[in-house]
């Protein structure tokens, strides 16, 4: 109840546009009114005279905003004949907030009318995506409108989950958790995905209230490995990469377009590093095709586990061929770099060797370049090692400092996002499996379709006594918890985030809600967090009637020198500040030049396990738009068809044709994919973006319970990998499990966009050579 | 009485745009440049479209039967095996070929001539306008039209395609198509209207970037470039002086054939208003 | 006696049949239907049933059973039309263009002819109807006066369509009626009750004086004269629908003609399968005689190697043309997956009409049944093979795709059969399905004609005009 008022209140008060803005998007009648009817009233006390917080709620019930306008310093109250200006019959006006669908933290804009949000765009002011925005953030209006959406608590009476309202739920967790309750230090745990800005601070004051450190941070999708490499051999774990900057970018397996680190934000690079007059050139090795590798000038597929001899090999022929200067890397180096002369590593490698010298010459003649390496190279149990050697190119091609920057410090370590991988998931379940909790809270995680079979999830989870969701849909996880507590859509909802990977400008992206909650009955994660600290150790936080008002006092906290013109040190809160700051979406916050603490060591790649039972590979790939299956259930993007193979509402196996004659396997049969830890089937779909040794089923299909668009379409991959993770960090080896095919027999039509795969001779997509380009449009 | 009347004026009025082969004196001309060399095929565009334009979702059955409605679809094409000499590998050795493919809104449009009933008519800003009130659905604008870029609602899918609360999220600005009907890309036709609305109210003329089209506003390299043909300062404009695409003719004279810049099947002279830019690769 | 039998045989008609005779057999023919006459009537029923119960679904629920999908937008609905558009120019050709000829061998046959070109067109009417997204508003097609002064659109060759066919209608509904007025008048003359009165109605009077005969011939002529060119501009507009179009291998000059001659081939076809049913079910042995059946077999044969011509002059057209698209396609009739309809389509349509040049053949009705048939499913298949390779494959690669028809669609084109059957079937009871009148004149002719043989033999003169006639009908 308090919740929805302080939401409905607090955001017409606060999320603004400023009256000019304002004008130039209302009617001119608007402004009329607007004129007639000014009142100066303060609206506190107005609500306690009124009791408006009851007209907000039942308002908000019928999903309509309330109507208490207001300006900076001018605030007026006025009847619903004249609404505010995002209920205008008509007129639509846009709100700042931040995209919420995949880490990366792009800020948006929403177009609000009538009260109903209508569209996400790229909010221009990010220096992160400037505007632009990826089919996973467009699809944030169906997450937030998803028909699926838990709107009530739930709670489990024997056996199921039933209705159950707010304050029963919250007594149950106070019993199991609160100040009252018995249990120890150290049996409580936080298993999320990535938390960050004051969410994150409230959750670690949580867990320290609750006396326990276990905060599990689970990404499927995320760039530990190589950000470990870069903590070692740089110093920094996210140095900036300036694919802008380079003449060539080597990638290994690093998909910058669609899912590595921040892809709007490299797009955004990538146009610049293709157009004219120096254009780019990019080359990418992968044993599966990616969408970047889809882009790249020279494809090679790459046998898996082998990424790492290959960047040793090329550094080899750099040295011994082209001559280049290696006297900064140490003799350890050398020695390992010694033993990958260019016949060696084609041998490993299957990449011809002209093809490996043509790429030398490339690196030696377009400098600087940047070698990164993603996914596919890092998902091994030498994937550490294949990283290092990747980075060991950085630094003999002279890549550091030039298309390698090391970026401004963060000023708010606090806000920093709490981050983890998959290492985190196979932690949990050991720790689980050892019985170390006696309860645990989930949010923005799902580990039970994230977990491989051989991790027994389910008998795990179901072992811990007292499993409570926050949760805005029905998955896999939240179907197995005792207490199911409804979140708000990012859409609703208040909070700071702070991206992993910052734009060009550090910046704290502020997100605040861009309608009125769709159902009473959800609440806001930062809101529940205040309550389960207040609820655990009540006293420091319990004067912020809600996570509003924690935000504005944390924000009056900021750093004069932050806050630009107009803010002032000792001023508690400045509103027009906070305003702009809602307008523009961030905050940013300069911070002192990083630099580089470079450690060189030599990096001990293995190469590829030969293993006559389990002959293939299986790369259960990400890809934008289920991403790790979080967005299985958004029917946009599941009729969106995938970008490589164009296959739609399903899963599929990608076979490389020589394989698949060899298995005698043709388009649309289905393959049975057997792993040491349990099979799959899928549809096969053959091209050659594809190792002869991999087999490809992308992640993110293959929910058991996901919603009406989900539930029950395609194969879970993550289910049935073997239980290998990198040698140094601990990730998962997602790339490592090693699988055997066989025709089943049966096939299935692909239900897919586009008939022909090639363009029969017709000027479709022309072709013409960089040479040609720079003939025509080099001087310009 | 006034019926006659009105049939006679109309008939003259109708007679005149037959011998003037329809409208010429264009007020404004929306045209399109793909940068096919920055595309990345990354299928936001797409979904971008499917938010603003109320596009119905139609699920995996009704999308194998060939009835999906996407508006701009991004096609991709593998090399041709064996053109050009190429030698056969096992492997790809470069990446594929995507292109997005919207209404190519041709000034020569085969759409509009065979519609019995006119609904698919030429607007005076030199659009493919589709008038879905009046269309009958004889499906003969997308029989005829080369780039198949016409989806026709082969069923009712308010029900099925927006349940609630989804529906919420319909754009009022655009009808919701009801089975029977032809639809396609609009350049956003809506968005044209309100920057022109506004721009009257200013009483000034339309300035390019006064809107985008929700592909182009949401691209992630910024590959598509929409405006107004017509005005010289629009940037869409000065690419097509700069690679020297015309309107008006089916064969492009360019003084630099080389130059990239090319509009998709105008050899059959339906005269597209988006130009694609050839796409560069290293070899 | 065996010279006797080819002598018998070999004339048209029996000229020695009495006319009370003649009379007597065609009513005979309208009247008590017996059991199999309902049973076939109960079947065309049932099967207008299943067309009619797929058409209501599919109004339901929108064009999307039909599995038309994104290339595919049209299908068999609008081959089927062209099908039955092309049954429709039979009649005309028989009654019209021969009349005008003065072929006198037309005359026992052109009145189901004519009746089964009006019932024919009645059924192509509805595809067109059936295959709008939006049938209720079919209407808009016309220029009705509209106070909002929307009109359609001229270009469009489906308002030509609209219009060509309208008026066909017409033109053959008014030109089967007129040719009836006579027969009309001698059924009001021997019938009771309700036909009495349809009859009395329907014969507008005609008691046979001079004056009613001599305008009536002017009428008959004129109309003949107004019909040929409206039959022969229907089918090169339903052509003009294709060959309008920019799609390869629809974008073809020859196309028109390509029609028209189908459209005669299957017409005859028809006229063939009729023939011999009527004669077989109504014992119209006499009048519809094997050397008539004969005849319509020759004319049948030239027409097919007329659409054979065209047939193989549009290929060669495609493939020196040096359009792209259009090649493939025609590659693809051979090759593709719709290679079975085309490769059987041509020989049915190019092959099997040479077996008409055997006359065992030409005198055989069951077997010529059996060939009709053929023949029609083959110029079907003929509209199909037109329509579907085309839009699986025209110029743009990514939207490729070959479609099937669903059950739906199939159902309301086997129900279109039902439908033509049904009106059929109501004809033939209702109305003389063989021109008495005619039938006399032809009779009465060709006494004369033996008549003046024997006078040429005593004073040979000149020729009478009759002679051109009896020299014509190729005895």
């Amino acid at each position: 109840m308090k919740q929805t008022m302080g939401h409905s209140i607090a955001w017409n008060v606060i999320s603004r546009i400023p009256s000019e803005d304002l004008k130039d998007r209302a009617s001119g009648a608007h402004n009329e009114w607007r004129e007639m009817s000014k009142k100066k009233f303060d609206r506190r006390e107005f609500l306690k005279a009124m009791g408006v917080s009851g007209v907000a709620v039942t308002v908000a019930g019928c999903d309509m905003p309330s109507f208490i306008a207001s300006q900076e310093g001018v605030e007026e109250v006025v009847s619903y004949l004249s609404p505010e200006e995002f209920v205008i019959p008509g007129v639509g006006v846009w709100y700042a907030s931040v995209c919420m669908q995949c880490p990366a933290g792009c800020g948006v804009r929403g177009r609000i009318r009538e009260g109903r949000l209508l569209k996400l765009e790229g909010n221009p002011e990010s220096s992160l995506n400037a505007g632009k925005l990826c089919q996973m953030g467009q699809a944030g209006l169906q997450n937030h409108y998803d028909p699926d959406r838990v709107t009530t608590p739930l709670a489990r009476k024997g056996g199921k989950l039933a209705e159950v309202t707010w304050e029963q739920a919250l007594t149950m967790i106070e019993e199991k958790t609160g100040a009252g309750s018995s249990i120890p230090k150290n049996r409580f745990a936080w298993f999320t995905g990535t938390v960050s800005g004051h969410q994150g601070v409230l959750m670690k004051s949580h867990l320290e209230a609750m006396g326990s450190t276990a905060h599990f941070v689970h990404e499927t999708i995320n760039n530990q490995v190589w950000r470990t490499v870069s903590k070692d051999m740089l110093g920094l774990e996210t140095p900036r990469l300036r694919f802008d900057k380079a003449k060539l970018v080597l990638s290994f397996g690093a998909d910058f377009l669609g899912t590595w680190m921040s892809p709007i934000h490299f797009s955004g690079q990538y146009a610049r590093f293709r157009s004219t007059p120096d254009r780019g050139m990019l080359i990418q090795a992968e044993p599966s095709m990616t969408l970047t590798g889809a882009n790249a000038d020279m494809w090679l597929a790459v046998r898996p586990e082998t990424e790492g001899a290959m960047a040793l090999g090329i550094a080899n022929i750099l040295i011994k061929k082209e001559k280049v200067d290696a006297s900064a890397l140490p003799e350890s180096v050398l020695d390992a770099i010694d033993g990958y002369d260019v016949t060696t590593t084609s041998r490993i490698t299957g990449i011809a060797g002209d093809r490996l010298i043509r790429i030398v010459r490339h690196l030696k003649d377009l400098s600087p370049s940047l070698i990164v390496a993603g996914a596919s190279a890092c998902g091994h149990v030498n994937g550490y090692q294949s990283a290092a050697a990747a980075m060991l190119l950085n630094f003999l091609l002279g890549n550091i400092g030039k298309t390698i920057e090391p970026g401004e410090n963060f000023s708010f370590p606090q806000l920093r996002p709490a981050e983890g991988g998959t290492r985190d998931l196979a932690r949990f379940a050991k720790a689980a499996g050892e019985q170390q909790f006696d309860a645990v809270f989930f949010y923005g995680a799902n580990p039970l379709f994230a977990a491989p079979a051989h991790m027994n999830m389910a008998e795990k989870l179901d072992a811990i006594p007292f499993k409570a969701a926050f949760s805005q849909f029905m998955d896999e996880t939240t179907a197995r918890a005792d207490l199911v507590l409804p979140v708000a859509s990012p859409m609703e909802d208040w909070g700071t985030h702070v991206p992993a990977y910052q734009g060009d400008r550090n910046a704290i992206v502020f997100q605040q809600p861009l309608m009125e909650p769709l159902y009473p009955g959800v609440r806001g994660l930062g809101d529940l967090l205040l309550g389960l600290v207040k609820m655990r150790n009540p006293g420091p936080l319990d004067d912020f009637e809600d996570y509003y008002a924690y935000l504005q006092n944390a924000f009056a906290a900021i750093p004069g020198a932050l806050k630009g013109e107009g803010g002032d040190e000792d001023a508690p809160f400045d509103k027009n500040l906070w305003n702009r700051v809602l307008q523009n979406g961030h905050l940013e916050v300069p911070g002192a030049k990083r630099s580089f603490d470079t450690k060189v060591f030599a990096p001990d790649v293995a190469g590829h396990r030969e293993n006559a039972d389990y002959p293939y590979y299986l790369a259960p790939t990400p890809r934008a738009g289920f991403y790790d299956g979080r967005h299985a259930n958004l029917s946009w993007l599941q009729e969106a068809p995938d970008q490589i193979t164009k296959i739609v509402w399903n899963s599929w196996a990608e076979i490389n044709p020589s394989t698949a004659a060899k298995l005698g396997v043709e388009q649309g049969d289905i393959v049975k994919i057997t792993a040491a830890g349990g099979s799959i089937e899928a549809t096969a779909y053959l091209h050659k973006g594809v190792h002869p040794d991999v087999v490809v089923v992308p992640m993110g299909q293959g929910h058991e319970e996901y919603g009406r668009y989900a539930t029950g379409i395609g194969v879970n991959p993550l289910k049935i990998l073997d239980p290998l993770s990198d040698g140094k960090t601990g990730e998962m080896a997602l790339y490592g499990t090693r699988v055997k095919l066989a025709r089943t027999g049966r096939s299935k039509k692909l239900v897919k966009a586009g008939d022909a795969e090639t363009q029969h001779g017709r000027k479709i997509v022309a072709t013409i050579t960089a040479d040609h380009l720079r003939r025509t449009e080099g001087e310009s | 009485m006034s019926l006659v009347r009105n049939f006679i004026e109309n008939w003259s009025r109708y007679a005149k745009s037959i011998d003037e082969g329809g409208f010429h004196e264009y007020k404004h001309m929306w045209g399109m440049v793909v940068d096919l060399d920055k595309c990345t095929g990354c299928n936001a565009c797409s979904v971008a479209c499917y938010a603003e334009n109320n596009i119905a979702v139609v699920g995996e059955d009704y999308f194998a039967h060939g009835q999906a409605m996407h508006w701009m679809r991004v096609e991709r094409y593998w090399d041709e095996p064996d053109i050009g000499g190429k030698r056969i590998t096992e492997t790809q050795e470069h990446g594929a070929s995507f292109i997005p493919m919207m209404c190519q809104q041709c000034n020569a449009a085969p759409c509009e001539p065979v519609c019995p009933v006119s609904a698919a008519y030429h607007t005076p800003d030199g659009l493919n306008g589709q008038v879905y009130n009046r269309c009958i659905g004889s499906r003969y604008c997308e029989v005829n039209c080369p780039y198949r870029m016409r989806y026709f609602n082969f069923y009712s899918y308010y029900e099925t395609s927006w349940p609630s609360p989804l529906n919420m999220q319909l754009n009022p600005d655009i009808t919701v198509r009801d089975k029977g009907v032809m639809e396609k890309c609009t350049f956003c036709i809506h968005r044209i209207k309100a920057a022109k609305d506004k721009a009257n109210k200013e009483n000034r003329k339309l300035a390019d970037g006064d809107f985008q089209t929700a592909c182009q506003q949401t691209c992630p390299t910024s590959a598509i470039v929409f405006g107004d043909l017509l005005d010289h300062d629009s940037e869409v404009h000065q690419l097509w002086h700069k690679y020297q695409t015309k309107l008006g003719t089916p064969r492009q004279e360019k003084e630099n054939p080389e130059l990239r810049g090319y509009r998709i099947y105008e050899h059959i002279n339906t005269e597209p208003c988006v130009t694609y830019l050839e796409r560069v690769r290293e070899v | 006696m065996m010279a006797e039998k080819t002598a018998q045989a070999a004339k048209d008609i029996d000229e020695t049949i009495a006319w009370a005779r003649i009379n007597a057999d065609v009513l005979r023919s309208m009247e008590n239907p017996r059991k199999g006459y309902w049973v076939a009537l109960a079947v065309c029923f049932a099967i207008f049933m299943v067309g009619v119960a797929a058409e209501v679904y599919q109004y339901d629920v929108g064009m999307g059973p039909s599995n038309l999908n994104n290339p595919h937008m049209w299908d068999l609905y609008i081959s089927t039309f062209i099908f039955w558009i092309g049954m429709s120019h039979s009649g005309t050709l028989l009654s019209a263009i021969l009349h005008i000829f003065h072929v006198d061998w037309r005359k026992p046959i052109y009145r189901f002819a004519e009746a089964m070109t009006t019932f024919s067109l009645l059924t192509a009417l509805l595809f067109p109807v059936i295959h709008l997204g939006r049938v209720w508003n079919m209407h808009w097609v016309f220029p009705y006066l509209s106070d909002r002064g929307i009109w359609p659109n001229f270009r469009s060759p489906l308002v030509w369509d609209a219009f060509a066919i309208a008026t066909y209608l017409t033109g053959s509904v008014l030109f089967l009626y007129t040719g009836m007025i006579p027969d009309l008048a001698i059924c009001r003359d021997n019938a009771t009750g309700w036909r009495k009165k349809l009859y009395t109605f329907l014969s507008v009077g005609w008691w046979g004086d001079d004056r009613q005969w001599r305008n009536f011939r002017k009428t008959y002529m004129i109309m003949a004269c107004f019909l040929i060119p409206l039959a022969v501009s229907v089918h090169s507009i339903v052509a003009a629908d294709f060959a309008m179009a920019i799609m390869p291998g629809w974008h073809v000059t020859s196309f028109p003609v390509y029609f028209v001659s189908g459209a005669l081939y299957s017409g005859c076809a028809g006229i063939i399968t009729l023939f011999v049913l009527l004669r077989y079910f109504f014992k119209f042995e006499q009048y519809m005689t094997i050397p008539i059946l004969e005849k319509l077999c020759k004319l049948t044969f030239a027409i097919a190697m007329v659409w054979t011509y065209l047939n193989l002059i549009e290929f060669a057209a495609v493939w020196y043309g040096h359009d792209v698209p259009a090649k493939e396609v025609l590659i693809a009739k051979f090759t593709g997956p719709y290679s079975p309809f085309f490769i059987s389509m041509l020989l049915i349509g190019m092959v099997l009409p040479f077996s008409l040049a055997f006359q065992k053949v030409r005198r055989n009705p069951p077997l010529l049944l059996a060939i009709s048939l053929l023949l029609n499913t083959g110029m079907w298949m003929e509209r199909y093979m037109i329509l579907a390779p085309t839009l699986s494959l025209s110029f743009h690669p990514y939207t490729w795709g070959v479609m099937w028809p669903s059950f739906v669609e199939i159902g309301i084109v086997f129900g279109s059969f039902g439908l033509f059957g049904l009106f059929f079937f109501a004809f033939v009871k209702v109305f003389p399905s063989v021109s008495m009148y005619e039938v006399k004149e032809m009779v009465y002719h060709r006494r004369r004609v033996v008549f003046d043989e024997a006078e040429e033999k005593l004073h040979p003169a000149t020729a009478p005009a009759t002679a051109s006639a009896s020299s014509e009908d190729g005895t």
